[in-house]
């Protein structure tokens, strides 16, 4: 009950909820519709929508889950909304993980690992692309945003076990797309 | 013959599910400890990609983004209508009011010639009258003069 008022009163100072969560639920927006201006539009829509149900927030999960559950259907409403076609098609100012980031491997590698490992995660985020919206969604919250299996449950309102199933096929759509998955379950 | 991770179980340790027996085969197998290794790897770097890729952007004046609402709404569509039938409707009212005014003034100079008319037919000067039944040429009269003078 105190974890809910103190969660409820989190709520009232706007400005230090975005500043706490704004990257979490902007991340989670990017990898999601791989659309910079798309993400902050959504993440911006996210935190208006927090900040006028913030009345109706009971404290059952954390501030963070409830946002990243407010995200979440915003995601599925974006790439259901007809609307929103445009983002698909145009792309403006679509992302690409490898160069938009200035993401850079580890500093220690040598060139050839650098290029090898950029290739991967290249390749993995192609196969998260190419995964369904509701994959797609579990994967980023569990591989991007280290939620847990019950966080991404109460963040997607699915079951777990359903939560552990797209898992199961995300990974291995990104094991077959990364090259990680010339062999499995045989012998030797 | 060593049997190797299934699919199944390859997702299960990597979500973090790790049972003794795959504890004990990950360490006993080379082959599924270099597979698995190298997945965590690649997740592990595509989180961070993802990450920078994120963390580059910074929170917007999302007040003002809030203030100003979603771009649709039904009072902004209510609006919107009533201010485009008010653009159409003008222009038409405006119209039909011209040609009303046009009616009623072509109405009221043709009232306007009827009555001069009218008036004009009616009220003919006494002094004039002769000349009025002379231009009528009625024969009656001009008989009735002649029987006169005889």
């Amino acid at each position: 009950m105190a974890t809910a008022i103190a969660s409820s009163r989190e709520l009232d100072d706007s400005d230090a909820v975005v500043r706490l969560y704004w990257l979490k639920v902007f991340r989670f927006a990017l990898a999601s519709l791989r659309d910079r201006h798309a993400a902050e539009t959504l993440a911006q829509d996210c935190f208006f929508r927090a900040y006028k149900a913030r009345g109706s927030f009971r404290g059952e999960a954390s501030v963070s889950t409830w946002l990243m559950r407010i995200a979440v259907n915003l995601v599925r409403d974006h790439a259901r909304d007809r609307r929103l076609q445009f983002w698909k098609r145009a792309r403006l100012t679509a992302v690409d993980v490898n160069t938009a980031g200035r993401w850079i491997p580890d500093g220690g590698a040598s060139p050839e690992v650098a290029a090898s490992m950029k290739e991967q995660v290249q390749a993995v985020w192609d196969a998260a692309g190419g995964l369904s919206e509701r994959q797609r969604t579990v994967f980023v919250l569990r591989f991007v945003e280290d939620m847990d299996l019950l966080e991404i449950a109460a963040a997607t309102g699915l079951k777990e076990g359903t939560v552990k199933a797209h898992l199961f096929r995300a990974i291995q759509a990104v094991r077959e797309r990364a090259g990680g998955a010339k062999r499995v379950g045989g012998t030797k | 013959m060593i049997e190797h991770l299934s699919v199944e179980q390859i997702s299960q340790w990597t979500i973090g599910e790790r049972t003794p027996q795959l504890e004990q085969h990950v360490a006993e197998c080379p082959e599924c400890r270099a597979e698995l290794e190298q997945l965590e790897t690649v997740l592990v770097q595509f989180r961070a990609a993802v990450r920078a890729a994120g963390n580059s952007a910074s929170p917007p004046a999302w007040r003002e983004a809030a203030s100003r609402g979603p771009w649709f709404s039904w009072p902004r569509l209510v609006l919107g209508a009533a201010t485009l039938l008010i653009l159409v409707a003008l222009p038409i009212g405006w119209r039909v009011r011209v040609q009303e005014r046009a009616a009623e003034a072509a109405l009221a100079d043709s009232q306007l010639l009827e009555r001069v008319d009218s008036a004009v037919s009616q009220a003919v000067p006494e002094p004039m009258e002769p000349l009025v039944n002379l231009v009528a040429g009625n024969a009656g009269g001009v008989e009735k003069n002649r029987k006169e003078q005889r």
